[in-house]
C-alpha cells in the first residue's frame, strides 16, 4: 500500500500538484482509519490530502483515473496465462527498439502500466513552453517535442501491430485481437494526454457575465463605437457615479465598527470630568484598502475601454492605499503618474504622444508578462488586486501563462477584463482560454454597465 | 461523543438534519479521528456554515464560530483588554494609591510601588475573551468554525496559521494559555481569493458543490416535512435547470428550501408555468436574473420541453 501511494504521489508531482511530505504522512495514517476497499473513502483521502483547492482538483482527479483505473483495467487480460507470454515477447521488442531513446522508454513504461516517466515527459514539454524566452518568441522546440511524442506513440502502435502481422502463425486470430485492444487502450490515453491537458474546474473561476443595465442607450453601447460628443457625456455620468460611491464609502465606515481604544483622545475628554473617564474614545477604523495594480493592453479597441477604467479608478484613489498602471503593447509602461497628475483627456492626450511605448508593433502578451516578471514582479503582494485589461490576442506569439500564473500567486486576486464580446474569446489568436485558468475573476467589458458594475463589486 | 466510522458520521450528521455525501463524511471522520482542521471550499449557499453547525449538533458540543472579514484583527479574534472596566477601576481605588505610594522615599520608590500593582489591572478580570480564545479556554471541546476565511487578511491568515499549528497563545501579561482539548476546526472559503499553501497543508480539504439530485431532494424533503413526491421532484429538477442558466447569483440550497415552503404554504401542488412565474421571485433575489429565468421558461413552455415546467 505505501509503495501504490509513494507511486500515485510521484506522479501527481510529475504533473506539478504540490505534495508535500507531511501530507503524504497524513495520507498514509488516515488510510489506516478507514475501509480502502470502499473507493468512495480511499479517493476522498487521496482528494482531501493532495489536491487542496478546487484548482488542483481536476489535475488530481485525471491522475488518479489515470493510475487507479486506466492503468489497472486490463490486469485481468494481462494475466491470463495464453496471453501474458506473448506481452512479455512484445515488452521485448519494443524495449530493444527503444534502446536509449526516453520518449520511446516512457512509452513502452505507460503500456506496461507505470506512467511516471511519460507524466515527466510531458511536464518537460509543457515546461519547454514556459522557460523559452528570448528571440525564439514563437517557439518552434516544444512544438517539435510535442509532435516528436506522437510520432512515438504511433511508431509503437504500429510495430506492436506489425509484431502480431509477423506471428500470425503461432498467435492465434482471437489472440492477436485481443491484444491489440489491450495496448490500444493504453496508447489511446496517453494519446489523450498529450493531446488535452486537464483544465481546471470551471467552477472555481468567477466568470461574470449577467449585469444590472442601469443606463439604456449609452450605457450598453461598446467603447469602441462611441462618437466625441458621446465621450463627453460619458464623463459626466462617470463624475456623477464616482461621487455616488464616495458617498457610500464614507457612510459606510462612519458605522462600521470601532477600531481600538484611543488613549490620548479619552485622558483629553476625561479631564472636562476631574479626570475620571467617563466617555472612552476608539480610533476610527481605517477604511478598508487594498493596492489596485492595471495592466492596459492599448491597441486601439482595448484603449477605449482601458481610458474610462483608468479614468475610474483614479478618480476613486481614495479608496485604495495606491493605484499603479501600466500600458502595453509589446513589453509595459507605468502611467500612473500621468494619470494622477493630470485630467483625463490631458492624461489621455499625454500618455500617447510622450509614454515611451511603441504602438506601431503587433500586440505580444508574452512579452509584456516577461517584461513584467523581470521589473515588477515585486509590486505585487496578497494585498494587491491585478487587473488586466486586454483581448488576449496575442498574435500567435507564446501566450507565457506560465508567468500569470506566478502572478497569481503573488496577488490576492486576478481580474481579466476582456472588451471583446464572450463569443470571440476563443477564437484566433486570443489565448482567452489559457490565460483564464489563472485568474479569479473574468468578465467581458466593452460598454458603460459592465465596467459600472465591475468597479461598485471592486470597491463595496 | 465522537465518531466510529464513515457511516456513523453519515447517520449522525443525518439526525442532525444535515443530508450528506459519502466523501464529505469521510472527510469530517477523519477530521475528527486526527485532530486537523477541514478547509471546506464551495459556492454560495451550498451549506459550508451548515457543516460546521451540524457536526457541532452532532457531537454534542458547543460551536463557536469566527467570522472573518477584512480587517478583522487579534483584538477582534482573540481577545481584547476591557480599557473601560480597567479606567474604571482605576478610579474607584484611586485613594489607595495614597496609600501604596505612603512612606516611599523618592519618586522613583513611588512608580516601583505602584508598579508592583499592576497585576491587578492585567489580569483575567479584565480581558474580553473572543472566538479564539473562548475556543482554547474551553474546558469542554468545542467546534470552532471559521467562516470565510478567504475574507481576512493575509496578516491574519498567518496569524491563525499559527494558532491552529499548536492551540496555544501567549497573552504578555498572563502568559501561555494552551488548548485543554483540542477544538474540531472548520474553515469555510468561498474562493474569492487563494489560501496559502501553509494553511492549505494544515487542513484537509473538502469541496462542496451543488448537492446531486437524490441528496437535494433529500434535503428538500426533511426540511419540508409532507411534501408530495412529484412537487418535490418538480422543484428541484426546475432549480437544476435554473442553476444552468447563466444568472448573477445562483439559486442555492436555501432557495430550493424558500420555495418549496412557498408553494406548501400557498396549497400549490402543480408546479405550473403560471406557478413559477408567479414564485420567481422567490429564487431570484436579481430582477435581470428573474427576466432571464422568464425568458428561458417561456421560450421552453410554448415548445414544450421544459419537463418539470409542464410534467402537470
Ligand atoms: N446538506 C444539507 N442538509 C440540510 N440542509 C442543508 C444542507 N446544505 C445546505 N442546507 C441548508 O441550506 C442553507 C444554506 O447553507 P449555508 O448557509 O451553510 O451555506 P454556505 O455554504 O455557508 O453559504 P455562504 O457561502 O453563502 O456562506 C442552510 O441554512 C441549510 O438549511
Ligand atoms: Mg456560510
Amino acid at each position: 500500500m505505501v509503495n501504490l501511494i509513494l507511486k500515485f504521489v510521484s506522479c501527481c508531482r510529475a504533473s506539478d500538484i504540490r505534495i508535500s511530505t507531511s501530507e503524504v504522512l497524513d495520507c498514509l495514517t488516515q488510510l489506516q482509519l478507514i475501509d480502502i476497499l470502499d473507493e468512495e473513502q480511499f479517493k476522498a483521502v487521496l482528494r482531501s490530502n493532495f489536491a487542496k483547492s478546487r484548482r488542483e482538483q481536476s489535475r488530481l482527479d485525471r491522475i488518479y483515473h489515470l493510475f487507479f483505473h486506466e492503468m489497472r483495467q486490463d490486469m485481468g487480460i494481462a494475466e491470463r496465462d495464453s496471453l501474458s507470454e506473448h506481452i512479455e515477447d512484445i515488452f521485448d521488442m519494443l524495449q530493444e527498439k527503444a534502446g536509449e531513446d526516453e520518449q520511446l522508454g516512457a512509452i513502452l513504461d505507460f503500456i506496461s502500466g507505470d506512467p511516471l516517466a511519460y507524466l515527466r515527459e510531458l511536464r518537460r514539454i509543457q515546461r519547454e513552453f514556459q522557460d523559452s524566452t528570448g528571440n525564439t518568441r514563437f517557439n518552434l522546440g516544444p512544438l517539435a517535442s510535442r509532435l516528436q511524442m506522437l510520432i512515438n506513440l504511433n511508431t509503437t502502435r504500429g510495430a506492436i501491430a506489425q509484431f502480431l502481422d509477423d506471428n500470425h502463425t503461432h498467435i492465434t486470430r482471437e489472440n492477436r485481437h485481443n491484444l491489440m485492444a489491450h495496448f490500444n487502450e493504453y496508447l489511446d490515453s496517453a494519446y489523450a494526454m498529450l493531446m488535452n491537458e486537464p483544465r481546471p474546474y470551471e467552477d472555481n473561476l468567477r466568470q461574470v457575465r449577467a449585469y444590472e443595465k442601469r443606463l439604456e442607450k449609452l450605457g450598453e453601447k461598446s467603447f469602441s463605437l462611441l462618437t466625441q460628443k458621446e465621450i463627453e457625456e460619458m464623463r459626466e455620468i462617470i463624475e456623477l457615479l464616482v461621487r455616488r460611491l464616495k458617498d457610500i464609502m464614507s457612510r459606510r465606515f462612519v458605522s462600521n465598527d470601532r477600531g481600538v481604544l484611543d488613549v490620548k483622545k479619552t485622558l483629553r475628554r476625561a479631564a472636562k470630568y476631574q479626570g475620571v473617564p467617563v466617555e472612552i474614545m476608539f480610533r476610527k477604523r481605517p477604511p478598508r484598502k487594498g493596492k489596485i495594480v492595471t495592466l492596459c493592453d492599448v491597441s486601439s479597441s482595448v484603449w477605449s475601454a482601458a481610458r474610462f477604467m483608468l479614468n475610474i479608478l483614479y478618480s476613486l484613489q481614495e479608496c485604495f492605499t495606491k493605484v499603479k498602471s501600466f500600458i502595453f503593447v509589446s513589453g509595459l509602461t507605468e502611467v500612473s503618474e500621468i494619470f494622477d497628475k493630470y485630467e483625463i483627456n490631458q492624461a489621455i492626450a499625454k500618455v500617447l504622444s510622450e509614454a515611451d511605448i511603441e504602438y506601431n508593433v503587433p500586440t505580444d502578451y508574452g512579452e509584456t508578462f516577461r517584461d513584467f516578471r523581470k521589473s515588477h514582479m515585486d509590486i505585487l503582494n496578497k494585498k494587491t488586486t491585478l487587473i488586466i485589461i486586454g483581448d488576449a490576442r496575442s498574435n500567435y506569439f507564446s501566450a507565457e501563462d506560465g508567468i500569470l500564473e506566478e502572478m497569481r500567486e503573488k496577488s490576492r486576486r486576478v481580474i481579466w477584463l476582456n472588451p471583446e464580446p464572450e463569443q470571440t474569446w476563443y477564437t484566433g489568436d486570443s489565448e482567452m482560454y489559457a490565460y483564464k485558468q489563472h485568474c479569479n475573476e473574468v468578465r467581458p467589458c466593452r460598454n458603460l454597465n459592465q465596467l459600472l458594475a465591475f468597479v461598485e463589486e471592486l470597491i463595496l | 461523543m465522537e465518531f466510529k466510522s464513515v457511516s456513523d458520521v453519515k447517520n449522525k450528521l443525518e439526525k442532525a438534519d444535515y443530508i450528506t455525501s459519502k466523501e464529505i463524511a469521510t472527510v469530517v471522520f477523519l477530521a475528527e479521528a486526527t485532530n486537523k482542521p477541514i478547509l471546506v471550499e464551495g459556492p454560495a449557499g451550498v451549506g459550508k456554515t451548515e457543516l460546521g453547525k451540524a457536526v457541532a449538533r452532532s457531537l454534542n458540543r458547543k460551536m463557536i464560530r469566527l467570522q472573518c472579514y477584512e480587517g478583522l484583527d487579534e483584538s477582534k479574534a482573540l481577545y481584547e483588554w476591557e480599557y473601560a472596566k480597567q479606567l474604571l477601576y482605576t478610579q474607584m481605588v484611586k485613594e489607595k494609591i495614597s496609600d501604596v505610594v505612603t512612606g516611599s522615599g523618592s519618586l522613583s520608590e513611588a512608580v516601583d510601588r505602584i508598579a508592583d500593582q499592576e497585576d491587578a489591572f492585567f489580569s483575567e478580570r479584565f480581558i474580553q475573551p473572543r472566538p479564539l480564545l473562548q475556543a482554547i479556554v474551553s474546558d469542554d471541546p468545542v467546534v470552532l468554525l471559521i467562516d470565510e476565511v478567504d475574507k481576512s487578511d493575509p496578516e491574519f491568515e498567518a496569524f491563525l496559521l499559527e494558532i491552529l499549528s499548536d492551540f496555544q497563545i501567549s497573552i504578555p501579561e498572563l502568559g501561555t494559555k494552551k488548548a485543554i482539548k483540542i477544538p474540531f476546526v472548520i474553515l469555510t472559503s468561498n474562493n474569492y481569493r487563494d489560501m496559502s499553501d501553509a494553511l492549505k497543508r494544515r487542513c484537509v480539504h473538502v469541496y462542496i458543490d451543488y448537492p446531486d439530485r437524490e441528496i437535494e431532494m433529500r434535503i428538500v424533503s426533511l426540511k419540508t416535512p409532507g411534501i408530495q413526491e412529484r412537487l418535490l421532484e418538480n422543484i428541484v429538477d426546475a432549480i437544476r435547470d435554473i442553476r444552468k442558466l447563466d444568472l448573477k447569483k445562483k439559486p442555492c440550497i436555501s432557495e430550493t428550501l424558500d420555495w418549496a415552503q412557498s408553494l406548501m404554504a400557498l396549497q400549490i401542488e402543480d408546479l405550473s408555468f403560471e406557478v413559477i412565474l408567479a414564485t420567481l421571485n422567490v429564487i431570484c433575489k436579481y430582477r435581470s436574473d428573474s427576466d432571464k429565468v422568464r425568458d428561458y421558461l417561456e421560450k421552453n413552455h410554448t415548445s414544450g420541453n421544459a419537463a418539470w415546467s409542464i410534467s402537470s
